[in-house]
């Protein structure tokens, strides 16, 4: 393995707890777990030893689900360290953009040079996490709607036990998905906004992360994936999306199938139809309400199941296109 | 000729006192130069060996080509046009140094070229293959006869119809088809090999030098590096080819620059050029300039060894490598300017106002990124693809503000100009040419990169791999 994959493979997964750019960094997972205790306490009334023995349960952490999710998270860093040379790259489609702006203004126009330099930066930044939060929503969406792409989401969806690190529980062809919907929408917005305000456009950022991405995170992104079910005033639940509204996401519930798509934003969901409130105190199960996975906890199943589907899929898609012409030579 | 450096304490005392004065510090007092006669069959009274004042010479027959190439009136002009010729391809006596001259307190020790060295020309030297990227189908000298021939009847140098900057054209190319394709490609290439020039031999019959001591002396010659550059930071041995500061161009401390030792001409100019930005090159290359000299001198006459030779080979690469990367770091510059041109001229042309010196500019910065590249390609090393790209890219020409470009040459030797490439078109051109060069030659000083804030924004954002679900 060159020095750069090695370098890549600790910065980007295995040090992932120490950067503030992924979800998982120790400061996020703190805010996550005082927030949680904050909820437990003030709102469910729970005193602190129960508050800690429900928020680190040992049936979550460590279920067989769970264990499924360390492996996975580990493996898939490796795997995607080794494709990711090979996967669109967010340059590429900046330069690509870039270059098709001049030939479509015929040069480059210096437009609104007198505004401040802070108000570009804030709208780049903005602009840079609506974009993405949009396209994470839509992206999602089709991974449940179209059965060839269910076939690999359902692998995140067979998890029976929600903790943060099941984020991480993802098939490789859906994070190569996630990586190219990642590289259009930083290399459109980083293309667009520098084509028009060259160097005054920045990212607003803390400790090095998007102010946007460092707040969503701060304000605890991961209890989407814990055993703590926090709801929002429902008028808020209209904007964003709270950590019980993506538990919704996960339950097995008939109401609650394909409910819930956005991650930041609930707006989307509530522009396009798929928003679903959460309740207090409702008690849901996690994981495959349809087809499920042959064994959902073993690696076997989650990388090697969604292949020998999605090959299924394939296949009767092909037997669909050629069907017509067998018609007419039997004929 | 021989150059003898002297280097009196209190001249080296004054030196780091005034640098001192500048705001630096002197990192390595070595000079190139003092290195003593090793040839055995020499017996006259010569003791110092170094020797490159012919290819100093040249230099100033460029620096003066250029200043003429910039002194048409609009019409035909045979005599300006035999004036340029004797500076290029004949070795008369009585030339006059027309550049560099003395300016204010930067007095230059010499005004004829005979002072320097005698019989010397700039067209024998020329690179004689075909040159890729001109159109016409020329060879070296060919291009520069063709050249001055369109220079001397220019107004001051430029052709509005073309675009063309002759003065910029001709300077550019020359520093790649005479002294960097004659250093890397002639001297520090078949001149190295243990059978030619060999240094148990004098360079030619009766010389005081060696064959490879001659031959290593004239690719630093070719460089233009002042022999106290390791003393100086990148501003200051630039400041000397803009006649600056006479102080710090005047190492041995009699009152004037001469300038068989201490001017900065060419590459060197722009390899302190490209060094104020944070590089490194000129010490790079003058120090394995230096360490290769001392190598050949601790031979002490005697045939090298094939150890000896590998090592100086190791010397040739680092002088080769970074001594392109400096053309191309100069190419990358003017492929950013003529970028900035074109958002100007845009800017102008739409509000209707006079774009004939934003045109003069951007005529300027191409002839500066062609000559640079049409130099990239005289160093006897095949670019191959990159080298296609890059002349595509760039064209025979700038685009005209009307979309045209010159297309070729006709029988009478007039310019052809036809197709219709938009402006935006060509600075796209200009961002992919950055890239290409930049990438092909792993540049670093990267001035005028069009595109340099938009990939640091891009690394801003973090990584764009996620293997992260909703």
């Amino acid at each position: 393995m060159p020095d750069n994959a090695i370098q890549l493979l600790l910065n980007e997964w295995l040090l992932a707890v120490f950067n503030p750019q992924k979800r998982i960094f120790w400061g996020y997972l703190l805010s996550s777990l005082f927030i949680a205790i904050l909820w437990l306490r003030l709102i469910q009334k729970i005193n602190i030893q129960s508050s800690f023995i429900k928020i680190f349960n040992r049936n979550v952490w460590g279920s067989a689900s769970a264990f499924a999710d360390y492996k996975v998270m580990f493996i898939n860093a490796l795997l995607m360290t080794l494709l990711s040379p090979r996967i669109l790259a967010k340059a590429t489609v900046a330069y690509l953009i870039f270059d098709s702006l001049h030939l479509l203004f015929e040069g480059r126009p210096s437009v609104l040079t007198g505004i401040p330099q802070w108000t570009i930066a804030l709208s780049f930044t903005l602009f840079l996490f609506i974009l993405d939060d949009f396209a994470r929503y839509w992206l999602h969406r089709w991974l449940h709607a179209i059965p060839l792409l269910w076939s690999f989401h359902k692998v995140h969806h067979s998890a029976s036990a929600l903790n943060p690190f099941t984020v991480f529980r993802t098939h490789p062809a859906e994070a190569i998905l996630f990586s190219v919907r990642s590289a259009l929408v930083q290399g459109i917005s980083t293309a667009v906004f520098f084509f028009f305000f060259g160097n005054q456009v920045t990212l607003v950022m803390v400790l090095g992360a998007s102010i946007f991405t460092f707040a969503f995170n701060l304000l605890g992104s991961n209890l989407r994936h814990s055993p703590v079910s926090i709801s929002y005033w429902h008028p808020i639940e209209l904007i964003l999306m709270s950590p019980a509204q993506h538990h919704i996401h996960h339950s097995t519930a008939e109401e609650h199938i394909d409910r819930n798509f956005g991650v930041a934003l609930s707006v989307w969901d509530w522009i396009f139809g798929t928003l679903c409130h959460s309740k207090v105190g409702e008690q849901l199960n996690f994981g495959l309400s349809g087809t499920k996975l042959t064994n959902p906890n073993t690696l076997k199943s989650l990388y090697f199941d969604p292949i020998q589907e999605a090959g299924r899929i394939l296949l009767h898609f092909a037997n669909q296109l050629i069907l017509p012409f067998q018609r007419e030579n039997s004929a | 000729m021989d150059i003898v450096i002297k280097r009196p304490k209190t001249t080296l005392a004054a030196l780091i006192a005034s640098s001192l004065v500048f705001g630096c510090v002197f990192a390595k007092p070595d000079m190139y130069g003092n290195f003593p006669v090793t040839e055995k069959s020499y017996s006259g009274k010569k003791k110092d060996s170094t020797s490159y004042t012919g290819q100093v010479a040249r230099h100033v027959l460029h620096n003066s080509l250029k200043k003429l190439a910039g002194k048409g009136n609009g019409n035909p002009n045979p005599e300006l046009k035999a004036t340029m010729m004797s500076y290029y391809s004949s070795k008369d006596a009585g030339r006059k140094i027309i550049d560099p001259t003395s300016k204010g307190e930067f007095k230059v020790k010499q005004t004829m070229v005979d002072e320097i060295s005698k019989g010397k020309n700039l067209k024998g030297k020329t690179y004689k293959g075909l040159v890729n990227g001109f159109p016409g189908q020329m060879s070296g000298p060919e291009v520069f006869e063709f050249l001055i021939d369109k220079a001397s009847s220019s107004n001051k140098g430029f052709d509005p119809v073309t675009g063309y900057n002759y003065p910029q054209l001709i300077s550019k190319f020359m520093m790649g088809a005479v002294f960097y394709s004659q250093a890397v490609d002639n001297y520090l290439d078949e001149k190295m090999g243990a059978d030619n020039k060999p240094n148990n031999k004098p360079y030619k019959k009766g010389a005081h030098y060696t064959g490879k001591e001659h031959s290593w002396d004239e690719a630093f010659g070719y460089f233009g590096a002042p022999a106290h550059a390791m003393a100086l930071n990148a501003k200051q041995a630039y400041g000397i080819a803009k006649r600056k500061d006479i102080k710090v161009a005047d190492a041995n401390g009699d009152g004037v620059v001469d300038l068989k030792t201490e001017m900065t001409f060419a590459h060197a100019y722009y390899a302190a050029d490209s060094d104020k930005a944070g590089t490194k090159y000129m010490h790079t290359i003058v120090d394995a300039f230096i360490k290769g000299r001392q190598l050949i001198r601790d031979a002490d006459g005697a045939a090298l060894t094939d150890e000896q030779r590998a090592k100086l080979m190791s010397y040739v690469k680092v002088i080769k490598t970074n001594w392109e990367r400096v053309i191309a770091e100069a190419a990358f510059k003017y492929a950013g300017s003529c970028y900035k041109d074109l958002e100007k001229l845009r800017t102008i042309v739409e509000s209707n106002g006079d774009a004939s010196k934003a045109f003069a500019a951007y005529g300027k910065h191409w002839g500066e990124l062609k000559g640079f590249l049409m130099a990239l390609e005289t160093s006897g090393r095949s670019l191959g693809e990159a080298g296609v790209r890059m002349n595509r890219l760039v064209g025979y020409g700038p685009v005209l503000l009307g979309g045209g470009q010159v297309t070729g040459i006709d029988s009478d030797g007039n310019f052809l100009i036809g197709g219709n490439r938009s402006m935006g078109e060509y600075q796209v051109h200009m961002v992919k040419l950055q890239k290409l060069l930049g990438d092909t030659f792993k540049l670093k000083a990267r001035k005028n990169d069009v595109t340099g804030e938009m990939d640091d924004l891009l690394k801003s954002l973090g990584s764009s791999r996620a293997a992260e679900n909703d």
